[in-house]
């Protein structure tokens, strides 16, 4: 069966550093649009999401990679800034407010505004309201690493406390809907199999249960060795090939145990990050998910 | 080669997520206290993997637990807490027990210490200046957090002091609300007034304003030691006392961060240490000359090997002789114990000098 998020309109990609995050959210978002249109949002101001599509930095516009796939950089002051100006509308009003350095440091410091001016954003992407915008059917959203994952997704219930009226108000509580709804939107947590980083997604599915009382969709077990062979040399290289191999299957054996939902893995491939690797990655994803091979 | 000819009193170990920073403050940690010092290790990793690696749990957590390393010097570790830190700060220089309650009580500081990113990279440095005041350890190693914008770290306690400077602190001092809540030039101004009240209330809440307003006015009285304290913090990470030591993953992708935040830290008047390429794959011949099979481990190690060791050489021709680089291989296995991490640090050492 195919997990959920084939019908969900956010995705969000979460995992640790260094796990192929972006990777993984590029092939997803890849294999998604196979019958949908699809944003992939990425929040990072150093861009680089671009490059495993083989295109220039977005800069904050959205750049179409194919007929139903779009790419977008964030920056999260952005969103808040185009909200003043769509409730202000006298420009040199709006020009007062946002070079103010009060506006600044609420914008930046306000708890949780951040966060969900990129959930906000993700939501009108999805409704087509936004300005210069093209609609959407999904948006997968390449979150910052872990622990500021779940603090994106938490981040409506936190806002949601304080704001309770207007554009804010109202977005924050559209945003709260949308999260809180198993049906409409999805977590897909990315993983390699070796110690620390496997006991991060453990810790990280618990995380996402006591303060977002929600399960992962998904998780994307990343960068696994090949499985070894038959009689293998006694070399250097056999030797390490033998025991990298050795330590991804003691990891997946563990994340099996502890990870009731849906799981697929991924192949350390040799290959720089780049467009030949989003569409292998897309093409082991689509087999697994579509076709029917889960793990 | 000691340490003492590598480090300095103060070591910070900044590099992006998942390149095994943690595991090396921890193996430099050890080393300094098997070198004699007396070594506090201090980690800011929400996900605590300090402690598995040396067996102290969660009662390390803004504490400082010693650990069965049997050194010549102690060894200890902590886990830091940005909010128990920050509650300190405000303990310390609240004029009053009153200022002090009205701060803790405050839901916008509640939200502020919970977790904010600056907040958390600052209350790191804070920490590292309160354990270097009080002058209990030879060397202290800190474990920055993992923020891919390793400058956050340091930008910290300029954008505390900048945020304190800025006038909303003046602002907020104003007495903008009566005791109704509503806010008082609103009420001088009749309709244009109530206009603009809904506007403020529109935009961001006028509860959360207030809960702001209320922050800084019971902040006010703390400012003068808050300010000096930053300026003091500030000028530590940029003393003689403090090294940074740089780590970061392998292949020549990871090249461009690396020379930037280099460059960005000499810059900014830091002193960069030894710079350390973790996790590279060695070199194997590959068994036939065409494509790379990748179902064949062998076929797969020897790129891989390939890919990070033309990174390597692309870096060693962009940093000067004098830059200290050490390349670390890629383990079978992270340590997982203190003999594991003894020999990590000697092979650290090691390719240091080399």
């Amino acid at each position: 069966m195919k997990p959920a998020l084939f019908d969900q309109e956010l995705v969000v990609v979460t995992g640790k550093g260094g796990v192929g995050k972006s990777v993984v959210a590029a092939a997803l978002g890849t294999l998604l649009a196979d019958d949908k249109r699809v944003l992939v949002l990425e929040v990072d101001p150093r861009e680089n999401v671009h490059q495993l599509f083989g295109v220039p930095p977005s800069g904050g516009e959205f750049v179409e990679l194919g007929p139903r796939l779009f790419l977008q950089n964030l920056k999260p002051g952005q969103v808040i800034d185009q909200l003043v100006e769509e409730k202000l509308k006298f420009k040199r009003l709006v020009k007062r407010v946002l070079e103010s350095p009060i506006y600044r440091h609420f914008a930046e410091s306000a708890p949780g505004l951040e966060e969900m001016a990129v959930l906000g954003h993700a939501l009108r992407a999805l409704r087509g309201v936004s300005p210069k915008a093209p609609r959407v059917d999904a948006v997968v959203l390449d979150a910052p690493a872990t622990g500021h994952g779940v603090s994106l997704l938490a981040a409506p219930l936190l806002v949601g406390e304080v704001i309770q009226h207007g554009p804010i108000g109202g977005l924050t509580r559209q945003v709260s809907k949308l999260v809180a709804d198993a049906g409409r939107s999805g977590i897909v947590v990315v993983t390699l199999a070796e110690e620390m980083p496997a006991t991060e997604a453990i810790e990280l599915r618990a995380m996402l249960a006591a303060r977002l009382d929600r399960a992962p969709d998904l998780l994307v077990v990343n960068g696994l060795y090949p499985p070894t062979t038959g009689a293998l040399g006694a070399d250097r290289a056999s030797r390490l090939w033998a025991r990298r191999r050795q330590l991804n299957e003691r990891e997946l054996g563990r994340l099996r145990r502890e990870w009731p939902e849906p799981s697929v893995e991924l192949p350390l491939l040799p290959l720089d990050r780049g467009e030949e690797l989003v569409a292998e990655l897309t093409a082991a994803l689509r087999q697994q998910l579509v076709d029917g091979k889960s793990g | 080669m000691s340490l003492d000819r590598l480090l300095a009193p103060l070591v910070v170990v900044v590099g992006g997520g998942g390149v095994g920073k943690t595991t090396l403050a921890a193996a430099l940690g050890l080393r300094s206290a098997e070198e004699g010092a007396d070594t506090l290790v201090m980690t800011f990793d929400p996900s605590l993997r300090l402690k598995d690696t040396l067996g102290v749990g969660e009662e390390a957590r803004d504490h400082e637990v010693t650990v069965a390393s049997d050194t010549p010097g102690r060894l200890e570790a902590s886990l830091l807490d940005a909010g128990a830190t920050f509650n300190r700060l405000i303990e310390r220089y609240s004029p009053d027990q009153q200022a002090k309650e009205r701060i803790l009580s405050n839901r916008y500081y509640h939200h502020l210490s919970g977790g904010l990113s600056g907040i958390l990279e600052y209350m790191a440095v804070e920490r590292l200046f309160e354990v270097s005041i009080a002058g209990d350890y030879g060397r202290v190693i800190l474990d920055t957090p993992p923020t891919r914008e390793a400058l956050d770290f340091l930008e910290a306690p300029d954008r505390v002091i900048d945020f304190l400077d800025s006038g909303v602190l003046k602002v907020a001092l104003k007495d903008w609300f009566t005791a109704e809540g509503r806010l008082k030039p609103a009420a001088r101004f009749g309709a244009l007034g109530r206009r603009f009240e809904r506007l403020l209330d529109d935009l961001v809440g006028l509860e959360l304003l207030r809960d702001m307003a209320e922050f800084f006015q019971a902040f006010g009285p703390l400012y003068a030691g808050f300010k000096d304290r930053a300026d003091r913090v500030r000028s530590l990470l940029q003393s003689d006392e403090t090294l940074f030591v740089l780590v970061a993953g392998p292949g020549e992708e990871e090249v461009p961060d690396l020379l930037f935040f280099a460059r960005r830290l000499a810059e900014s008047g830091h002193r960069v240490g030894p710079i350390v390429v973790n996790r590279v794959h060695p070199r194997f011949e590959r068994r036939s000359g065409g494509e790379v099979d990748a179902a064949d481990g062998v076929e797969l190690l020897a790129w891989l090997g390939e890919r990070d060791h033309a990174g390597l050489a692309a870096l060693r021709e962009l940093l000067s002789a004098e830059q200290p680089l050490a390349a670390l291989p890629l383990m079978s296995e992270a340590p997982t114990d203190l003999g594991g991490l003894s020999e990590l640090a000697e092979e650290l050492v090691g390719r240091l000098r080399s």
